[in-house]
């Protein structure tokens, strides 16, 4: 019969604490992406009209350059970023072909309801290089949706509208109701944005694609509301160890 | 943009179905709803030519024969004398305006013009400027109708001082900075591709109109109609982008379309161009057609696609329509045939690349410090940078979303401060929060840097040998010994007297940059690319927005026999309601003989606040069954009372 010297002392869990559930799925979009070839990139979240925009053929008459939709800062010398590839545009001013990096990182816009947040997360990606096609990009991208969603999703590519990208396409899943989802952008490197950069677009092309780290955390977390991830309340984050 | 299906399949003498339809645009990259066969189109910002039936059915030309002939007034119209000068030829390179007069009676509407209200529920105004909604709708050129007795003669120009303008929706508004505008003996009367004024647009009762049909750059329409809150579809379409060489044919339209319903007097026409119109040329590479998509048609194929959609080839050019002012060089062209083709018919290639495995020391060290303080007990919060009041140097936001993110954070105390207060304010009495984020600042240059920032108070932990242990300056002295062992920290206390608390915990903050800690910190150990295949994610369960509740239950053991099992049936007892178990006490008696566990049992329920007499019903049969076992008691409670209670 054991006796009260040697009881052992009630065991002591590890009191962990948790990443963000949202830095979580960005380090494994990353990592996803390493495995693929990319280096991860990091750049400035204010940055200046000409790399947010200019650089990446957005023209002055897009409406994501409007008052409403960037927000403008230090008397409208700088914007905070819109979106993950100005770090792209950095890479390739001071790299040559071959490239393949990953931006990832806070971006922002001028919104604010149920289902958009002035600060979310992007995770970008470019390759540029001789002979890159569609048809890879089709490829890359299949590969990132199995990855994420498993190999018996359904994927359906559309044709969209980014001016940094042409051709350029957006791309759905089927979700369990039946509905298509959109996941994410990609498209073939607009020549005027290698040309911006320095880079010959007669010798080399480019793919690019980005993903939205809230909307890909939302579908794999079952979280529905986006505001959720932001209000660093304890019994939420506790579930993401 | 709504647009009926019966007015696209009038267009397409196979008459499609509406599905079919349907399934087309989505594979030419124009999402929509449909709701009672009304097709609510919303298309991307490069597309300003399908802002029409007429184009969205352009569009459907490689999949379906088209047939586009509509009735147009076919005489010669003579030439109107108008008394117009266009001091901003780069704002407007062409415009045209036509002078209708009519007599007599309206007739009721008839025809595509009946149609149109009727099938898209759209509210009627006067005859002349309900003639122009319907154009817009059916061309997709805007056309503005003055009522022409009003018009002695017309100014266009940039105006920059401020102008006061009472719109034709009787909106009074004030323009300001410059503005492209139409104006008559010094007055604004129409801020131009937005909207006309009041005083000078038609009535009922017009029976002579002055219609006025132009091009402008989008320039110089972008973001007005945002920037005066004035609704306007001129204004969208403009923006997008509008056909410069077809006037003639509008205004042709406008023309007959007026006839079908009353008596014409008159019509004259006048027509300038101030900058040509230079159709775009594009070298018909067919190989790099092939490359940029991965494919291998021939030139037949792309000739045939692209002639349907409007293009013709010269002299081995592709030359592109005036209405496609998205198409600029090759890999444009790529997209056309890519959308014809379909997207998913586009065959996959291996794409084949090496693996990455470059980290910078920053990112080494930022996720040896996340690993450090997670294994510690710390959550990672994210907090978006936007603040109400300006700390020194702090950026301003231009154009805030609201007075209390008009600034942009210099440090990550005010945001984390917030977040330990939420979780105070719901019963959480061991918070321990860290954030890694860039700051910015502004004291003459633009600086970033990126800072570590840690708070915590109350308890250290929930276990019998932290429990009653309060964080304070030497718990986070010691917590960041291990990271900067060579440094004497210097944590704030925040002063809980203006933060309207009835804690007294102590609340201790830190913030570190990191290039203090790449400099001062202990070895790092070098990570490696985490496998993405051993990533789970979990399931989350919504949480509770009602107060939780605890129960303390104490327990002397001294039949050792039930020392393991008491434990095993205590943390792990399964309730809805029942939110965290664990031990905060023990004690070993040896010389008594005695074990004394206290188990905290936290209650919390999604419905509503929960209530002491649902804990009891709870704890009832725990307590019942734990006095059942021989050899363990209660303190302070009797075998008996608690069985009968």
């Amino acid at each position: 019969m054991p006796s009260f010297n040697d009881i052992q002392p009630p065991k002591l869990n590890p009191q962990l604490g948790a990443l963000h559930p949202i830095n979580q799925v960005k380090d494994f979009l990353i990592s996803l992406l390493q495995d693929y070839g990319f280096t991860p990139v990091d750049g400035p979240e204010i940055e200046s009209e000409e790399f947010n925009f200019d650089m990446l053929n957005i023209k002055k008459t897009h409406p994501a350059r409007q008052m409403h939709d960037t927000f403008y800062v230090n008397n409208k010398n700088k914007v905070l970023r819109t979106h993950t590839s100005p770090v792209q545009i950095r890479s390739m001013l001071n790299s040559k072909p071959p490239i393949a990096i990953t931006s990832a990182g806070k971006v922002f816009r001028k919104d604010d309801d149920a289902t958009h947040l002035p600060m979310f997360h992007q995770v970008e990606g470019i390759y540029v290089d001789e002979q890159v096609t569609f048809s890879q990009l089709k490829d890359l991208i299949h590969k990132i949706i199995y990855a994420i969603f498993g190999k018996e999703i359904q994927i359906r590519f559309r044709p969209s509208y980014f001016p940094f990208t042409e051709p350029s396409a957006e791309v759905d899943i089927l979700s369990e109701n039946g509905k298509w989802l959109e996941i994410l952008g990609c498209g073939i490197v607009n020549p005027v944005v290698l040309e911006n950069c320095n880079i010959d677009s007669n010798k080399y092309s480019g793919l690019a694609f980005g993903l939205g780290v809230e909307r890909i955390a939302m579908l794999k977390y079952g979280v529905n509301d986006i505001r959720d991830f932001y209000k660093s309340n304890l019994d939420f984050l506790n579930q993401f160890k | 943009m709504k647009v009926a299906y019966k007015h696209l399949k009038s267009l397409i003498p196979s008459e499609p179905r509406i599905d079919e339809i349907s399934e087309r645009f989505f594979q030419l990259g124009h999402e929509h709803d449909i709701e009672d066969d009304i097709f609510n189109m919303d298309l991307t910002p490069n597309r300003g030519d399908c802002l029409s039936v007429h184009g969205l059915v352009r569009d459907l030309a490689p999949f379906y024969d088209i047939d586009l002939t509509t009735d147009i007034y076919e005489k010669e119209i003579k030439k109107l004398d108008i008394d117009f000068v266009n001091h901003a030829p780069e704002a407007c390179s062409h415009i045209s305006f036509l002078k209708i007069d009519i007599e007599g009676e309206i007739a009721p509407y008839k025809g595509k013009l009946e149609e149109y209200f009727k099938d898209l529920s759209v509210n009627k105004n006067n005859f002349f400027t309900d003639v122009s909604n319907y154009l817009s709708y059916e061309r997709g050129q805007p056309t503005h109708c003055y009522d022409a007795n009003k018009i002695e003669n017309l100014l266009l120009k940039f105006v920059e001082e401020d102008k006061k303008f009472n719109t034709l929706l009787e909106k009074e508004i004030v323009i300001k900075d410059k503005n492209l505008v139409f104006l008559q003996e010094g007055q604004v009367i129409n801020l131009a591709g937005v909207m006309g004024d009041l005083n000078t647009s038609c009535s009922i009762n017009t029976k002579s109109v002055l219609v006025e049909c132009a091009y402008f750059n989008p320039e110089e329409i972008i973001g007005k109609s945002v920037k005066y809150d004035l609704n306007s579809d001129a204004a969208h379409k403009f923006e997008r982008g509008v056909d410069p060489l077809c006037h003639e044919e509008v205004l042709r339209r406008f023309i007959m379309i007026v006839s079908e319903h009353a008596n014409i007097k008159n019509v004259e026409i006048y027509k300038e161009t101030f900058v040509d119109y230079i159709h775009i040329k594009i070298p018909f590479d067919v190989n790099k057609i092939n490359n940029i998509l991965g494919i291998s048609y021939d030139k037949k194929n792309f000739e045939k696609y692209l002639l349907k959609l409007g293009f013709k080839i010269q002299d081995n050019k592709i030359i592109v329509p005036s209405h496609r002012n998205d198409i600029k060089n090759l890999n444009d062209i790529a997209e056309e045939i890519a959308r014809v083709i379909g997207y998913d018919n586009i065959p996959v290639t291996s794409l084949k690349m090496s693996p990455a495995n470059i980290f910078t020391d920053t990112k080494i060290l930022e996720q040896n410090v996340k690993d450090y303080l997670i294994k510690n007990g710390f959550f990672e919060v994210i907090n978006n940078p936007f603040i109400g009041t300006a700390e020194d140097h702090a950026i301003k936001v231009d154009n805030p979303l609201d007075s209390n993110r008009q600034y942009i954070r210099t440090n990550l105390e005010k945001s984390l401060l917030e977040n330990l207060l939420y979780n105070e304010r719901r019963q959480q009495d061991s918070i321990k929060l860290f954030e890694i984020s860039d700051v910015y600042s502004n004291d003459g240059n633009l600086k970033n840097k990126k800072v570590l920032g840690i708070i915590c108070s109350g308890r250290v932990g929930k276990n019998y040998l932290d429990f009653s242990k309060k964080i304070d300056d030497k718990y986070i002295r010691n917590l960041i010994k291990d990271l900067l062992p060579e440094i004497n920290i210097n944590p704030i206390h925040i002063d809980r007297k203006s933060l309207n608390t009835k804690l007294n915990n102590e609340i201790i903050y830190l913030e570190l940059e990191f290039n203090f800690l790449k400099d001062h910190s202990s070895d790092l150990i070098c990570i490696q690319r985490k496998d993405p295949n051993e990533h789970t994610f979990i399931k989350y369960s919504p949480v509770s927005e009602f107060p939780s509740s605890s129960r303390d239950l104490s327990v002397s053991i001294k039949n050792i026999e039930k020392y393991y099992e008491i434990q095993e049936y205590l943390l792990h007892y399964k309730s809805n309601l029942i939110k965290e178990i664990f031990i905060f006490d023990f004690y070993n008696n040896k010389k008594n003989n005695e074990i004394k566990i206290g188990f905290r049992f936290v209650f919390q329920s999604h419905q509503a606040t929960i209530t002491d007499n649902e804990i009891n019903n709870i704890m009832k049969p725990i307590m019942r069954y734990t006095n059942s076992i021989e050899g363990v008691t209660i303190p302070g409670m009797d075998k008996e009372n608690i069985q009968n209670k």
